[in-house]
This record gives structure tokens, C-alpha cells and sequence, in this order.
């Protein structure tokens, strides 16, 4: 069957399985590597996607299912070929050790300050509560995400 | 104490929280893991595992599976040329004595616990993989199993392997325990009991295999060892230099990628079918089957005189290795020479002993032996405190080992300790106590310090080798076989390459991590690496720059000891320059190697017997102290941490904020351990194999962790500094524990401290 | 996971019908969160993947003082709707403890219901509203009460061709409202949940309460006792306790690997007290 979507801003159709996942279709299919595979379960985001907008997870979406809807990966946020300051800040901040969940957190985030543009740490780390991150202890990552709302290039 | 700050040479990049490459690469999800990666013809691989802690296998036929479309070849145990893996310590090549161990790759005649591997499958297609793995037909008969230590050492136990399930014992003795106990202003009795917990890395084991050239069998994958290679030579009964593993950046590793996972089936499938091959186990291959975190019981009688100090301490140690030793007796050694904490104590008996059960195997982990132990001692001084009315931070500054005190276990501790200042700076920074928030809410605090060992064991004669090169333009190339979890290993070697040679920083590529390319620098574990491999580093980078600069001083005028190098060039005293790319030429001219192979050879000792004598284990410690602050609901068990602090003395600290991120990392994995982690166990049958059932803890579930890197200047590994990947995983279960008895008055012996063992601790439950 | 046929019909007949020709060989994908790795672990393998998410059932509607949920409505969507923040705000706060953000945005309310996790907060939420289900099948249309709907652990009076179109409910405005979660996790599923709706007569004493839980049984449990217990009285600190008391006595939660069934008791008592508590202010405008 066809899958339908919108990718990172361009239309695609992809020969798809009917039991095939988003994630699949991404990483065997399509060879995109933005997405990764930690559970199989939608608990640990690091398989998150943007779908219209909002986190999904792409190991829960069958590809079939698409219906011309906007899906978004981590390349879809590169600002002329560089890179977003919500990742500049991660990189700055040393929220990035291993680096698997990091798309997953850098997609959450975004689509986060856009219905919340000014959280408190507080309110930050409940909006990443789904994002699984075992390296970091996670505050570098609200650090980031706090400098970045605050419109700040480094640390302090 | 050495004042670091004063003494400390001006260094340029080492001590700065610089950028790490890999982070770059990572953002923008640049980075090739091991699962993304995909080779034309590529096979996929699927196991199949038993679902039986403990039987015999009656039947075992392939013939269905192996016929069905679209599937290459399914294996079993008499497919494998050799079908033993021996678990040395890895990367020694030193003998090791009882600290070896073996298993099977795949099942012979009976299974030992659930998930153990029975049969592999490739297959074109993952689905036509597990597909065929399901048209497997299997016979088990369900022989009787041992679901604890304690059972397994009871007389009549079923065994687990031909021999006695008691698979090792270390002791110490040391005074006389008996007289001083007896002696004792007061004597703390305490049983604790420790959990079954895995890494729960968020990568889950996976690579890819292929023939390359010159039959060489190249595995690509995620491991903190690349030394395995000689492990699948000898399981695929090849020449060593015939098996190359590639190691990737990991999606963390903390131990679970220690031991050979996914190695030995991919370099048997590869060479069976001579096709690529690719393995990932999926999240719930991972959690039934990975070998995981010791637990432990510790049982503690303490005695202590009445101003704190402690006069003996009485040790029961035993520990579960599940199914297969792996690492277990090494664990034990840990724990053995770190039972009685950082303190000086003229009295020990250490008895620790760890058994075969059938359950889910058990080997490294972050921490690996020290980190359980933490739990009992710092319970242990907390309840020496209260019971003298001593505040917890005297109790600690009281007891505190010194430079020159004696271990237990016979070492003298030769570098500063830092217990007094790093409790007092983690006590300090919990700031302002938060007032309670409702009456049924009760607001506590709790302290906890720890050592745990860096470096391997001295007598097994660690080392590690690096090699640095100059490009003709200057720019420089750092090569060493160093496996990088995401600590930012990788990152750090270019620093030190960079503070020594004056290359600027983003004038450095570095390998890392190939068995065929890089030299070997021994495994990412035991807080080993910058100690190591930073060494190998530093002293490859000074003897490449001594070479270098012989070649430069007379070009400049002048005694090669007069010029430095920075900004990519040779300075004199008096501020004249010489390009580096203009040295080069001239070393090329005269025949001067622009590049260096050096070997660090960690200090070596004898081994120790602990039973009889006494002697230096490690090289050194990191010491260093966790405060909580907690509230508990009173009504219902549930414990919110609201405040954290974590202090190490890192000696140096290469990249702060590299450090500050190991810190703050462990700390959190430590909360999830004292909190809530646990793998639950019945009879062997594993119970949470999922990430619904196996909770890590997430952002809401923590607090900011106030990271503090105290620097005493002193430390065996590169610039003085030591290591920090595993410290900050051990205070934080006893930290909580303590907090929650500060509130309360309830004391938790038990990990993980649920709701639930805090509401029958309160009395709630009747 | 494994080969199965993925159909995406355009009307309700189309999958009744599928239904019939298949029963339980099939199965509904609604939100995907809870049947998707069922298929990845092959806990479950149909013949037929029914996509049902292009039929017209997502809409909320408000209609002479009651409020229809279709069974395609997300868990976010809950919490963003002003229908709902209007006339029924604790089917807003409950949303809100519902999984994580990618559950909420897939996650669907007739998919709850359906699955039936006795954990789960929408259903002990409906039972609370006393909410009624529209099920619909091959031969027809039928109604069955939220209190008589889940009959075991993800056991519905569902049969194989039927389905859950949406559920309709008092709209309760002028009702306090709250639930009450205990989790092993932040975020997680809850262990034991509470939920309570109150509202007052002129006179300051309870005229309607409406109680449930999840997690204590193998289903949602009515408080009916509880409710009984605080009709007419006044909400007082000691009145709320005895309520949440009786509420706690009528329960026999099973115990399983993690939770002991004696601990689920206790919480439920504390957190349906708990709930009553904020009902109440609510209902007093308080907060």
C-alpha cells in the first residue's frame, strides 16, 4: 500500500506494508535516522515525530495511516542548513551525553514552547516527563531549554 | 588539603567546560549508532530464549524453521565451532585465576534461567526472523530451580552447574571485632536488602556484522570492550587477527554492554551465511534476558564509641549471580574492600559470599560491587548518629579515613580524602530548608557519602596504548582504541592532546573504538578510561612533543626545554614563532617522525590474597557526598525529593561541565535506584519486562541535582584527575533512606523504597 | 510484528460490516497506544486491522444539558475544549494524568473504554458521571450504562462485531470536581485513582455525589456507599472522611507483583477523602 504524508515540509507517497510502523518506514524504508528505537511501547520518545504539530509516537503510528497529514523529524527543524538555536543551546549546555534521546527531547520541546512560550523549570521538566533520558539526570536539559526561552546563546 | 586553585598550572583548554564534538553530531541526530547502519544483502537475526528458569532440554528441532521462505539458516549450540564464551575480566591479558568464568553462546542440553539463548535465526526480513524463531520446535522438561542465595546454599539444593552453587567467597579479618563490639558505647544492627536492576540503557544492544576483506569478520556494534574480538575468534575457532569490532558511539552502556551481547551470534551468522547481518534485541529481549545489578542482603552489626567513632565493624555479604558468573566474583571483590566505607575502622570482618541461582544473570553495573554497599554503611552511620546524637556530617568528618590510614583489606591510602569537605559542601548546597507544605506532609534531610575504586585492579596490570599524528598542515589526529558511552571519553582525549601539542581544539579528529585501527586502550568501565586512556594520551602527546620540539630548537635558537606550544605554533621565551606546518616540513626533511605510539602502563602490584594477606587492590578512589532533601506524604508513603546535592573530589576536572553532567547522571540513575527501579523476579520468571513495568525515572521525577566538583589537585589519571563515571551512582538510595528516617523517624532497609515500604514503614498498613 | 490486512474503511457500515465477517479475528485501531504493542509483542495477532479513524466520530457536542463525547475525541483534545471546560472540567483534569503527551495526542476515549485497563482513568471517570456508552453493530444501535459496561480486567460487554461510537453524559456544571491519582512513577499509570463529583443544595449540604475508582478491582468500582453515606449531609471534614471511609470498607483490592492489595485500600480511602475534599471546595467556588 501507499503511504501518504507531508515529510519535513515536502509531499512524499512511500510503498509501505499494511503492518508496517512510521518508525519503520523511516529508518528501513526511507533511511532517515532522526528517529531511533528504544522500546516498541511509546514510553521511552525516542522515536517521537511531530504529527500535525504535536508528539506522536512513530513506533505507534502504522505508515498506512497517514493520510497526507505533516510529519516532522529532527532535520525538519535545520534553519538554513544550521543548526536551530534550541539544539545550539542543548550543545552549549551539555544536555547531550549519548545523545538518544535528543531528538526525541528537542522535538517535544519545541512543540511544547509553541503552546507555552514562557515555562518555568517546573513546567518544563513536566513537559518532558515522557522523554526518557538516563545519562544526564536531565537538569543540563532543562538548563538548555530555560536559556533558549530566555533568548540566551550560552552558559551563563 | 592541596589548594588546587593556587597550584594549578595555567591551563588552556583542560579545565574548560569546552564544546564536545560529539554533541554537535548529536543534535542534529548526525551520528551513526549501531542499529543505523544497513548493508546491501543484510540478514536479520532474532534468538530464540527459553522461557524456563530451569530445564532440560528434550527436543530441540530446526528443520521447519530453517525451510521456511526467506530464512538463511537457523543455528544451535552444536553449530558453534567453540561453543564456550570465557568471561575474563576484559581486555587483560594478564592471568586472572578465579575471576574467570565461562558460559555457553548457545544452550547445550539444558537452560539455566529464562532467556537463556537456545537458538538463532537470519532471515531476510526481522518479521520473517521472529516468524521462524516461533516455528522452532522445542521440548523442554522442567528440572527443579533455586530462586535465592539463601536457598541455593542450603544443603540439598538443587545445583545450577556440576560444581556447588557457592561460586565465590572473599574475607577479611583484620583486629578483634568480638572485643571491640563488646567494648562499645553502642552497636547498630541492620539488614539490608538490595534489588535485581538493570541498565536500562535507552539503546538497546545491537550491531552489524560483515565479512570484509581478506575474510576479516567485522562486527559493528555497541560495546564498552572492543577486546571482545578475541572472545568470537575463539568461539568461531579463527586466528584473532581475522575478527575486527568496531565500537560505536553508544546510547549509554553503564555496565550492560560489558560482557559480549550481541557479538558472538553476529559473527557466527555472518560467517555461516557469508552475508551481512544485523541484530537489535528489542526493549523486552533486553530487560528479560541482559545480565543485570547484583543484589545483595548486608547484614552490619557497627560499633561505635560514644563521641562517633567507629570501633568495629561485623559484614555479611551475599550476593545473587543468577545463572552464569560472568563478572560476579570480581563484584564481590568490590564490595569486599569497600563494606566497611571511607573510614577508618581498627576492626573488620568481612564475609561475602555470592551463589548460582537460576535467575536472571547478574555482572558489571555502574558501581559494580561498591555501589551496594553504600546503601548499609551510610544507613548504618546515620543510625550510629542518632543513636549518640551526633549531627551526620560530625559523625562522617569524625570517622573520615586520612592520607596514610589502612583499608580493611590492607591498603594504605596514599592521595587526599576528601570526605569532610565534600559533606560539608553537599549539606551546604541544599540551600534553605523548604518548610512543609501541609501538616501530613513531613519535610527531611539525609546525607550519605561514598569511595568507590577507579582504575583496574593493580595486579592485573592495566594498560593502554594511544597513537597521535600530525597532518603536514598542522592539523592532528588522535587515535586510541577508548570506547565512548557518552561521557564524552572522546572528547576529553582531545583535550589533553590539545592542552599539550597547542593544536586548537577544532584542528582534532580523533578514532576511537576499532580493534583493527585504534590501539587498544582496555574497556570504558571501572571509572577506568581518563585514568587510562587520558593518561596514554598525555604521555603520548609529551613524547611526541619532545620529539617535535628536538627538531625545533634549532630552528629557533635555543634549548628545546625554552619553547611551548600553542595556537598551532612553537613559541620561544621572548615571543618568537614558528609555524607548526613550517616544523613539520622540517620533520619530514630529517626524517623525525611527526606522529607517536605510547603505552600508559598503570602501577602495577602483587596479587592479594584476601583471606590471609593484606596489600593494595586499587589504584585509587574517588570519594564524595550526596544530601537530600525529601518529603514524605504521610498518609500515603509517597516520597518527593525536593532538594539535591551531589559533591565528588574529581581531582582535576578535565571538562567540567562533562563533569558535572557525569554527576548529575549518576546521581538521578542512583535516585531511580533508591526510588523505584526493580526487576521483579518469581521463581525465576521475570515480571517486568517492559518499560511500562521497569521505571527509570523521568524529568518530574527529580530535582535540579547542584552538581559540585570540589578539585584537590590530586589523582592518578591525567592533570590529577580521577575518575568519575561510576562515584555518583552510589549515595543516593542511603541519601533518601536517610532523609526519609530524618522526616519520619521510619527507617527503610529495603531498596527500592516504594510508597508502599514507606506506608508499612509509617504503620499505615496495620 | 507480523503480517495482518490493514483496512481503513470511510463508514461505520463498512467496519460493522467487516466486523461481522470477521469477529475476533479483528481488531479496532482507533489512538494505536494500547494496540500497537500488543501487535509488536504478538501478545495478540488478528487476521484484520480495522483503521477506524476516518469515520466521523470526533466531534463534542452539547445538547439539551448533555454532552456528547465521540468515541474518536483524543485525550487532548479533553483538555484544550472549552465544551468540556464549560460543562464537564473533570473530564479535563483526568486527561491531563492520562499517559504522556504522545499518548494524549492519540489516545482516544472510545479506545479507553474499550480497552478496558482497570487502572485506567477514563473509565472509572465515566462510571462516575454515570455516563452511557453508544455501541453500535450490524443489527443495530444500543445504549449500555458506563456502570454496567466493564465486567473484568479489558473486559467490556463489547461482542466481537461491536463497537464504541461515543459516550454521552450529564453535562454538571455547578458540580465540584477533582480526581485523585497515586502513581509508582510521576506520570505513570495510576496505581489507585479517585474520582469525585459533589454538588450542593441551597442550603450548603450535598445533593448529588457521584464516586469511583480505578485500580482496586478488576474494573471500575461505584462508591455507591460513599455516595449514600453523604447525601444530605453537610460536607464536613469528618462527614468527607466517613464517606471516603465507606468507600474504602466496600473494597477488596487483589494484590499483584508491585502493590499489595491492603496498600491499594489504604490509598483509595486517602484519595477518594482527598477527592471529596476538592469537590467540595470547587463546588463552593472556592478554587
Amino acid at each position: 500500500m501507499i503511504a501518504r504524508l507531508v515529510l519535513n515540509g515536502r509531499p512524499r507517497e512511500v510503498d509501505v506494508r499494511g503492518n508496517q510502523t512510521l518508525l519503520e518506514m523511516l529508518r528501513d524504508t526511507l533511511g532517515i535516522f532522526d528517529v531511533k528505537e528504544g522500546c516498541d511501547e511509546g514510553v521511552c520518545g525516542v522515536c517521537t515525530v511531530l504529527l500535525d504539530g504535536r508528539p506522536v509516537s512513530s513506533c505507534l503510528v502504522l505508515a498506512a495511516a497517514l493520510r497526507g497529514r505533516a510529519v516532522v523529524t529532527l532535520r525538519g527543524l535545520e534553519l538554513n542548513g544550521g543548526l536551530h538555536p534550541l539544539q545550539e543551546a542543548f550543545v552549549r549546555h551539555g544536555a547531550v551525553q549519548c545523545g538518544f534521546c535528543t531528538p526525541g527531547m528537542l522535538l517535544t520541546t519545541l512543540a511544547f514552547l509553541e503552546r507555552e512560550p514562557r515555562p518555568d523549570r517546573e513546567a518544563i521538566r513536566a513537559a518532558l516527563e515522557g522523554n526518557l533520558c538516563r545519562c544526564t539526570g536531565y537538569t543540563k536539559i532543562v538548563d538548555a531549554v530555560e536559556a533558549y526561552v530566555r533568548g540566551e546563546s550560552g552558559p551563563q | 588539603m592541596t589548594d588546587a586553585v593556587a597550584t594549578r598550572e595555567a591551563l588552556r583548554v583542560v579545565g574548560r567546560p569546552v564544546v564536545r564534538h560529539d554533541a554537535r553530531d548529536k543534535v542534529a541526530a548526525a551520528t551513526a549508532y549501531a542499529a543505523d547502519w544497513a548493508l546491501p544483502g543484510m540478514l536479520h537475526a532474532a534468538v530464540l530464549r527459553s522461557p524456563y528458569p530451569s530445564a532440560r532440554i528434550v527436543r530441540l528441532d530446526t528443520k521447519r524453521a530453517a525451510a521456511m521462505a526467506g530464512v538463511a539458516v537457523v543455528l544451535t549450540a552444536r553449530d558453534v565451532p567453540r561453543n564456550t564464551l570465557s568471561t575474563d575480566v576484559p581486555g587483560q591479558t594478564t592471568a586472572v585465576g578465579p575471576l574467570r568464568a565461562t558460559l555457553h553462546v548457545l544452550a547445550e542440553g539444558r537452560v539455566r534461567h529464562q532467556g537463556e539463548p537456545v537458538a538463532l535465526v537470519a532471515a531476510e526480513t526481522l518479521e520473517l526472523a521472529r516468524d521462524a524463531v516461533e516455528a522452532i520446535e522445542v521440548e523442554y522438561e522442567v528440572t527443579p530451580g533455586v530462586f535465592t542465595p539463601e536457598a541455593a546454599l542450603a544443603p540439598g539444593a538443587p545445583a545450577v552447574h556440576g560444581t556447588g552453587n557457592l561460586l565465590a567467597e572473599w574475607r577479611i579479618a583484620r583486629g578483634d571485632v568480638a572485643r571491640a563490639l563488646s567494648g562499645a558505647k553502642v552497636v547498630v544492627e541492620g539488614e539490608y536488602t538490595t534489588q535485581l536492576v538493570d541498565a536500562a540503557y535507552l539503546e538497546p544492544e545491537s550491531g552489524v556484522a560483515w565479512i570484509d576483506s581478506d575474510g576479516v569478520i567485522t562486527i559493528r556494534l555497541s560495546t564498552q570492550v572492543i577486546e571482545h574480538f578475541r572472545d568470537v575468534a575463539e568461539v568461531l575457532q579463527v586466528p584473532h587477527n581475522r575478527v575486527r569490532v568496531i565500537g560505536t558511539y553508544l546510547g549509554g552502556g553503564f555496565g550492560g554492554k560489558e560482557d559480549v551481547t550481541v557479538e558472538a551470534y553476529l559473527g557466527l551468522l555472518a560467517l555461516k551465511t557469508g552475508r551481512p547481518v544485523k541484530m537489535v534485541w528489542t526493549r523486552q529481549e533486553s530487560l528479560l534476558s541482559r545480565a543485570k545489578r547484583h543484589p545483595y542482603r548486608l547484614r552490619y552489626r557497627t560499633g561505635a564509641a560514644a563521641n562517633g567513632e567507629i570501633v568495629a565493624q561485623q559484614i555479611e555479604l551475599l550476593a545473587d549471580a543468577g545463572a552464569y558468573a560472568y563478572l560476579s566474583a570480581l563484584v564481590l571483590l568490590y564490595s569486599t574492600v569497600t563494606a566497611a566505607g571511607p573510614y577508618r575502622v581498627p576492626a573488620v570482618e568481612v564475609d561475602a559470599r555470592v551463589a548460582y541461582t537460576n535467575n536472571p544473570p547478574t555482572s558489571a553495573m555502574r558501581g559494580f560491587g561498591a555501589m551496594q554497599t553504600v546503601f548499609a554503611y551510610e544507613s548504618q552511620m546515620d543510625r550510629v548518629a542518632r543513636a549518640l546524637n551526633i549531627d551526620p556530617v560530625a559523625v562522617r568528618r569524625v570517622n573520615a579515613l586520612r592520607r596514610g590510614d589502612t583499608l580493611p583489606v590492607g591498603q594504605v591510602i596514599e592521595t587526599h580524602v576528601a570526605i569532610p569537605e565534600v559533606c560539608e559542601r553537599a549539606w551546604a548546597a541544599l540551600g534553605p530548608r523548604a518548610p512543609a507544605r501541609a501538616p501530613h506532609l513531613k519535610v527531611g534531610r539525609g546525607l550519605a557519602c561514598n569511595f568507590q575504586p577507579y582504575g583496574r585492579i593493580v595486579w592485573l596490570h592495566d594498560w593502554a596504548s594511544a597513537w597521535i599524528g600530525f597532518e603536514m598542515d598542522g592539523s592532528l589526529v588522535v587515535r586510541c582504541g577508548c570506547p565512548d558511552v557518552g561521557g564524552g571519553q572522546a572528547s576529553s582525549l582531545c583535550q589533553i592532546a590539545s592542552e599539550v601539542l597547542g593544536v586548537t581544539l577544532t584542528r582534532i579528529s580523533v578514532h576511537v573504538s576499532d580493534s583493527a585501527l585504534t590501539p587498544l586502550a582496555g574497556t570504558t568501565t571501572a571509572s577506568r578510561q581518563l585514568y587510562m586512556s587520558g593518561n596514554a594520551v598525555l604521555k603520548t602527546a609529551r613524547e611526541l612533543r619532545a620529539q617535535l620540539l628536538r627538531v625545533a630548537a634549532p630552528m629557533l635558537g635555543g634549548d628545546a626545554d625554552e619553547l611551548d606550544m600553542d595556537e598551532d605554533r612553537v613559541v620561544t621565551a621572548d615571543g618568537r614563532t614558528l609555524a607548526i606546518a613550517d616544523l613539520l616540513r622540517e620533520c619530514a626533511r630529517v626524517g623525525v617522525p611527526r606522529s607517536h605510539l605510547g603505552v600508559y602502563h598503570a602501577p602495577a602490584g602483587e596479587p592479594v590474597d584476601l583471606a590471609t594477606g593484606s596489600g593494595k587492590v586499587f589504584p585509587d578512589y574517588t570519594f564524595g557526598a550526596h544530601a537530600a532533601e525529601v518529603e514524605v506524604d504521610t498518609e500515603t508513603g509517597v516520597v518527593r525529593v525536593l532538594a539535591y546535592a551531589a559533591a565528588h573530589d574529581v581531582g582535576r576536572a578535565i571538562n567540567p561541565q562533562s563533569v558535572e553532567g557525569q554527576i548529575q547522571g549518576g546521581a538521578v540513575q542512583g535516585l531511580g535506584y533508591g526510588l523505584m527501579e526493580e526487576v521483579v523476579v518469581e521463581d525465576g520468571i521475570n515480571l517486568t519486562t517492559s518499560f511500562a513495568t521497569y521505571l527509570i525515572p523521568t524529568a518530574a521525577d527529580v530535582p535540579d541535582v547542584r552538581a559540585v566538583v570540589v578539585e584537590s589537585g590530586e589523582g592518578l589519571g591525567p592533570f590529577n584527575a580521577r575518575g568519575i563515571g561510576e562515584p555518583p551512582i552510589g549515595p543516593p538510595a542511603a541519601a533518601i533512606a536517610n532523609a526519609i528516617e530524618d522526616a519520619t523517624g521510619a527507617r527503610i532497609t529495603r531498596l527500592p523504597i516504594t510508597a508502599e515500604r514507606v506506608a508499612r514503614a509509617l504503620g499505615l498498613l496495620g | 510484528m507480523y503480517p495482518f490486512e490493514y483496512v481503513a474503511p470511510d463508514t461505520l457500515d463498512t467496519v460493522l460490516g467487516l466486523l461481522r465477517e470477521h469477529g475476533d479475528e479483528a481488531k479496532i485501531l482507533a489512538g494505536g497506544q494500547s494496540l500497537i504493542p500488543i501487535l509488536h509483542y504478538r501478545l495478540a495477532k488478528p487476521r484484520v486491522v480495522i483503521d477506524i479513524n476516518g469515520l466521523p466520530l470526533g466531534d463534542i457536542v452539547v445538547e439539551n444539558g448533555r454532552l456528547g463525547v465521540g468515541a474518536l475525541v483524543r485525550y487532548h483534545q479533553l483538555e484544550e475544549s472549552d465544551a468540556i471546560a464549560r460543562r464537564c472540567p473533570l473530564l479535563a483534569e483526568a486527561a491531563r494524568l492520562i499517559g504522556n503527551v504522545r499518548v494524549r495526542t492519540l489516545g482516544t476515549v472510545g479506545g479507553s473504554l474499550a480497552h478496558a485497563d482497570p487502572a485506567a482513568e477514563l473509565p472509572a471517570v465515566m462510571t462516575a458521571l454515570d455516563a452511557r456508552l453508544a455501541v453500535a453493530s450490524p443489527s443495530g444501535r444500543r445504549t449500555v450504562a458506563a456502570r454496567e459496561f466493564f465486567t473484568g480486567p479489558l473486559t467490556t460487554v463489547l461482542a466481537p462485531d461491536e463497537i464504541v461510537t461515543g459516550v454521552e453524559m450529564d453535562a454538571v456544571p455547578g458540580y465540584g470536581w477533582a480526581v485523585e491519582e497515586l502513581s509508582r512513577r510521576a506520570g505513570d499509570f495510576a496505581v489507585v485513582a479517585a474520582v469525585a463529583l459533589v454538588s450542593l443544595d441551597r442550603r450548603g449540604r450535598v445533593d448529588d455525589a457521584r464516586v469511583a475508582f480505578g485500580g482496586v478491582a478488576d474494573r471500575p468500582v461505584h462508591a455507591r456507599g460513599a455516595e449514600d453515606a453523604l447525601r444530605g449531609r453537610e460536607p464536613t471534614a469528618e462527614a468527607l472522611a466517613r464517606g471516603a471511609q465507606a468507600a474504602r470498607d466496600a473494597l477488596n483490592p487483589p494484590s499483584d507483583a508491585f502493590v499489595s492489595g491492603v496498600y491499594r485500600r489504604h490509598v483509595a480511602g486517602v484519595l477518594c477523602r482527598r477527592a471529596l475534599t476538592r469537590a467540595v471546595e470547587r463546588a463552593l467556588g472556592r478554587t
